[in-house]
């Protein structure tokens, strides 16, 4: 007897003007978004590859381990077309270094920044927005509606109970409403797939599924809302309206609202303090170089330049190539405290924003849309999480890299900085030892173009490092990581769904059905 | 007979549920927003004052000479406006101080207090509550008043009287309409007591004239709302297919189409990246650099004698300036093209009353991005007036060689005496100063717009009118 309901309901909606007119808009729209974002998601591949190769070229042009500067690039997720997230809004790359701790930073390649007048669009949007509202519409005079028409009456006066009735309306809707949300992925699918660059990786599709899931969850929330409405009152254009008002403080006011509050409650830290707090980093890092008591250390005296725009020393003295392989240790342990002090401060200024926004997005669980958009956002890799979990990896690729030259360079001896090897300084010594002692300007001269052939025959020799067993950085996301992130939002979707239901079942138990 | 029915129309709604909940969702979003609006412009304005003192005070203690003050880097912000209680205009992610000295001047960036974790948001400011949540009320109010009539079966017999349509017609818009102004006014009191109240900031005569305008133009973009709603509502027989169409116009107009900006203009129009710019700024820089011999003998020479005579510091002033001039000339282009940009994307959404109504209240109000592009051309303006007071207080310093150029100081100043060090006065340096436009400007600058709200009404009023007076109230 539930499924005639629902098969009956089914049908009579299918035909109904509101599931035509929202059905063509969604088409409408994911034909019109969906090339763009791909469009955008080929460009930002581009720039990647461009990226990872230029990367890989300065690699290959290392001579000594000081130069080894690389930057790891976080690949530009195709599952942004889903749902945007932050995915464009935080910084895609990372420089590994010793003064440097990757951390999440705003994004410095957005092209124009009042572009940001308009909100992103993606194909949660659509679910969010219109599949709403069409949930809403189908579900409004699912009760009161057949109340007024005088045929709910007739329905229970058979031999069938309330609560199949209700469930029977349940299903129906969900049938119904499960139409276009497909029409929406599969379009979707189709038009990323027939663009020749993307790829979709079977974590891709596990992510695509999860979110398909979750928007059918989240579907039968709002049409459990409306349901309840319709069940709550006895004329239909009331439980309309009704939950058309619900339906537009979930969509435009919470979302901004539960923002502007956020960051009205929990102030963020001015930006001023964070420079000072720097500065005074900075000055102790100065104070302690300037400690170093190592003669002739003046800093690097390069005559050649390498990879990453950095130079490096190809020939000097026996004396400079001692101490400065005596000083380099204590440079880098220095520098390396430096880069963790500037990053526990970053921590802790990026701490608080995460505070806020954590909060912003507890004020915004009231609205099941935000809950949709968090779930969504987390399966489509672009949530805050996952960026962060993008910088964890980088944080770990720079320790591996910090100890892979460490260890290469004999803890930063003489071949960390320069390509000169004892014999090569001894000659330098013994070549400026006979400039010093040269009793005429011809002689002179001649030592100093013994030096000077010995230095290009030097640079002609020059071999670049082996770094074939260099750590590679490779970014593999943390799928379980993502799908436990998501867990308790999808909890909450399914609490509403069930909360929603059972109120409904409530109102409906005692509900007059007599047609006036 | 009007007026009767007006009265009739609003007693109706006054002892409805939807007029209870917009009633007190309207008073209580614009009471939130303005608590929040107080905290927040107390905030900014303290940030500013502290930024612009900051900047203000390097350059007085900076100052002692002249050749100080020309090499300055300033740095200026963007004011926080009252009116932007009003409307906001996304100003908060747009980018807010420039950074000159009177030779370059780069482009404006973005420093704010905003959460860069977030999504772009807008702010609950009066534009907001009014074109989302009003803007929705007026089809709440008017979704049945005509098609509601017949299925109750009261049109009939109002019909049977000898009123003519098109007061009926009328009678329903101003009722809808009255009964629209009842929240909206009281939730615009409420706001405007707390912000009075909360002293942080006095409202001017300008300020409230500019405020009056916004009230009337978000009173037609009301009316336009409630004369669409009475045309589709004479155009359905139900009222429920009523609401159903009228929510689907509403998700289109209010939130769709704005949103579309960044779609079109990402099919119509690329600016170039930061990194194309760079490229683009130091290709022209070696352009002049390799016919450095164009600007005459010698230019790119540079010795610490002036009488050296491998130099010749006149040619050197002109390829410098050539220089910054082919700097100042491309960032500017770039900025152009950024706003005309975001422009063009705007321009589009503008098929939806929602995008001309916020685009003319963010005239009124002198925020947005128009303010941004105004901001800049103002900071311009300053840098030439700065220029020029440097360039005639130069001229009075006969020790100068008047060539005033942008090589760093201890080259240019200090070894070759290419511009004056004498000291300056610092009360009669030119400050910066962001000046509001007068209300005249502000109305030019809308006046398509409203222009154009006018005319939605009136195709409205003329839908609503034809389709009534076909109407079946069978």
């Amino acid at each position: 007897m539930i499924w005639k309901i629902a098969k009956k309901e089914f049908l009579l909606n299918l035909m109904t003007f509101k599931f035509t007119v929202g059905t063509i808009l969604c088409v409408i729209l994911v034909s019109v978004f969906v090339p763009v974002l791909a469009k955008d998601y080929q460009r930002r591949l581009k720039g990647y590859n461009e990226n990872i190769t230029a990367n890989e070229a300065e690699l290959r042009k290392v001579m000594v381990y000081t130069n080894i500067q690389p930057t790891v690039y976080r690949p530009p997720n195709i599952l942004y077309v889903f749902s945007e997230g932050v995915e464009k809004r935080l910084g895609t790359s990372a420089k590994i270094g010793n003064m440097v701790v990757p951390e999440i930073s705003s994004s410095s390649d957005e092209i124009n920044p009042y572009m940001s007048m308009f909100p992103n669009m993606d194909v949660s949007l659509i679910l969010r927005i219109v599949f709403s509202a069409l949930a809403l519409l189908v579900a409004y005079n699912v009760i009161s509606g057949e109340r007024e028409q005088g045929t709910l009456k007739l329905i229970l006066s058979g031999t069938i109970s309330r609560h199949q009735v209700l469930i029977g309306k349940y299903l129906a809707g969900l049938m119904i409403l499960i139409v276009p949300v497909t029409i929406v992925f599969i379009l979707a699918l189709i038009f990323l797939l027939s663009f020749p660059m993307i790829e979709l990786t079977s974590s891709n599709w596990s992510g695509i599924v999860l979110m398909y899931l979750a928007s059918l969850i989240f579907i039968s929330a709002i049409y459990n809302l409306g349901l309840f409405f319709s069940t709550l009152m006895k004329n239909s254009s009331i439980s309309l309206v009704l939950g058309l008002f619900a339906w537009v403080i979930f969509v435009a006011v919470i979302p901004s609202g539960s923002i502007y509050l956020a960051s009205r409650i929990s102030p963020l830290e001015s930006e001023e303090k964070l420079e000072t707090q720097r500065a005074l980093a900075m000055q102790e890092a100065r104070i302690k170089y300037g400690k170093i008591s190592v003669p002739n250390w003046g800093g690097p005296k390069t005559d050649a330049r390498g990879a990453s725009g950095k130079s490096y020393t190809v020939l000097c003295s026996s004396s400079c190539l001692q101490d400065r392989s005596k000083a380099y240790p204590l440079v880098k342990s220095i520098e390396s405290s430096y880069g963790d002090s500037i990053w526990r401060i970053e921590l802790s200024y990026i701490r608080g924003l995460l505070a806020q926004n954590h909060l912003a997005r507890n004020i915004a669980r009231i609205s099941p849309i935000s809950i949709y958009e968090n779930v969504m956002s987390t399966f489509a890799r672009s949530d805050l999480g996952s960026i962060q979990d993008f910088m964890d990896n980088a944080r770990a690729y720079r320790n591996e890299t910090m100890e892979y030259i460490r260890s290469k360079s004999n803890n930063f001896s003489t071949y960390y900085f320069t390509v000169c090897s004892e014999q090569d300084a001894i000659f330098y010594d013994q070549q400026k030892e006979a400039i010093k002692q040269a009793k005429t300007e011809r002689e002179r001269k001649q030592a100093e173009d013994v030096l000077g052939q010995y230095l290009n025959k030097m640079k002609k020799k020059l071999t670049v490092l082996n770094l074939d067993d260099f750590p590679r950085f490779s970014y593999r996301p943390n799928l379980t990581g993502n799908f436990k992130r998501a867990i308790p939002d999808l909890i909450l979707l399914v609490f509403i769904n069930a909360l929603l239901f059972a109120l409904s079942f409530v109102a409906f138990m005692r509900y007059d059905v007599r047609s006036d | 007979m009007i007026w009767h029915i007006v009265r009739k129309e609003i007693m109706d709604n006054f002892l409805s549920l939807r007029f209870m909940l917009s009633l007190i969702l309207i008073i209580s979003l614009f009471a939130a927003s303005s608590f929040i609006f107080v905290g927040s412009y107390r905030q900014q304005s303290q940030d500013y004052w502290e930024k612009t003192n900051k900047n203000i005070s390097d350059l007085s203690g900076s100052l002692g000479r002249l050749n100080d003050l020309a090499f300055f880097q300033q740095q200026v912000f963007r004011k926080p406006k009252l009116l932007s209680l009003c409307a906001e205009g996304y100003e908060k992610s747009f980018p807010n101080y420039v950074n000159f000295d009177i030779f370059t001047i780069g482009l404006p960036e973005v420093r704010s207090s905003v959460n860069f974790t977030f999504p772009h948001f807008s702010d609950i400011n009066w534009v907001f509550i009014i074109s989302l949540i009003l803007s929705f009320v007026a089809f709440v109010f008017t979704f049945d008043s005509i098609s509601g009539e017949k299925e109750a079966g009261t049109l009939r017999l109002m019909l049977a009287n000898t009123i003519p349509r098109y007061n009926i017609l009328l009678g329903k818009y101003i009722g809808a309409i009255l009964t629209l102004c009842i929240p909206f006014l009281i939730g615009l009191l409420v706001s405007l007591i707390i912000v009075i109240t909360s002293n942080v900031s006095g409202i001017n005569g300008l300020q409230w004239l500019k405020i009056l305008s916004i009230v009337i133009l978000s009173l037609l973009y009301l009316s336009l709302f409630v004369f669409l709603g009475v045309f589709i509502s004479s155009r359905a027989s139900r009222s429920a297919n009523c609401m159903v169409t009228l929510l689907l116009i509403w998700v289109s107009l209010v939130i769709l189409i704005p949103s579309m900006g960044r779609t079109v203009s990402d099919i119509f129009y690329k600016t170039p990246t930061r990194v194309e710019l760079n490229r683009k700024i130091s290709e022209a820089n070696k352009q002049i650099w390799d016919n450095m011999e164009r600007y005459g003998k010698n230019a790119g020479n540079s010795t610490a004698d002036v009488n050296d005579p491998m130099m010749n510091l006149p040619a050197r002033a002109r390829l410098y300036n050539a220089l910054s001039n082919t700097k100042n000339q491309i960032i500017d282009d770039h900025h152009k093209k950024m706003i005309a940009q975001a422009l063009t994307g705007r321009n589009y959404t503008c098929l939806s009353p929602t995008a001309i109504y916020r685009r003319a209240t963010e005239a009124l109000a002198g925020v947005g991005i128009g303010r941004c592009a105004d901001f800049y051309q103002q900071v311009k303006r300053y840098q030439e007036n700065l220029r020029a007071f440097i360039h005639s207080k130069d001229a009075e310093d006969p020790k100068s060689r008047h060539l005033i150029f942008d090589e760093d100081v201890s080259r240019g100043a200090w070894d070759w005496h290419t511009i004056s060090k004498k000291p300056v006065d610092f009360n009669i340096v030119p400050k910066f100063q962001e000046r509001d436009l007068v209300l005249g400007q502000s109305l030019k600058l809308a006046i398509w717009d409203i222009g154009l709200l006018m005319l939605f009404n009136l195709v409205f009023f003329a839908a609503a009118y034809v389709s009534f007076l076909r109407y079946d109230v069978r």
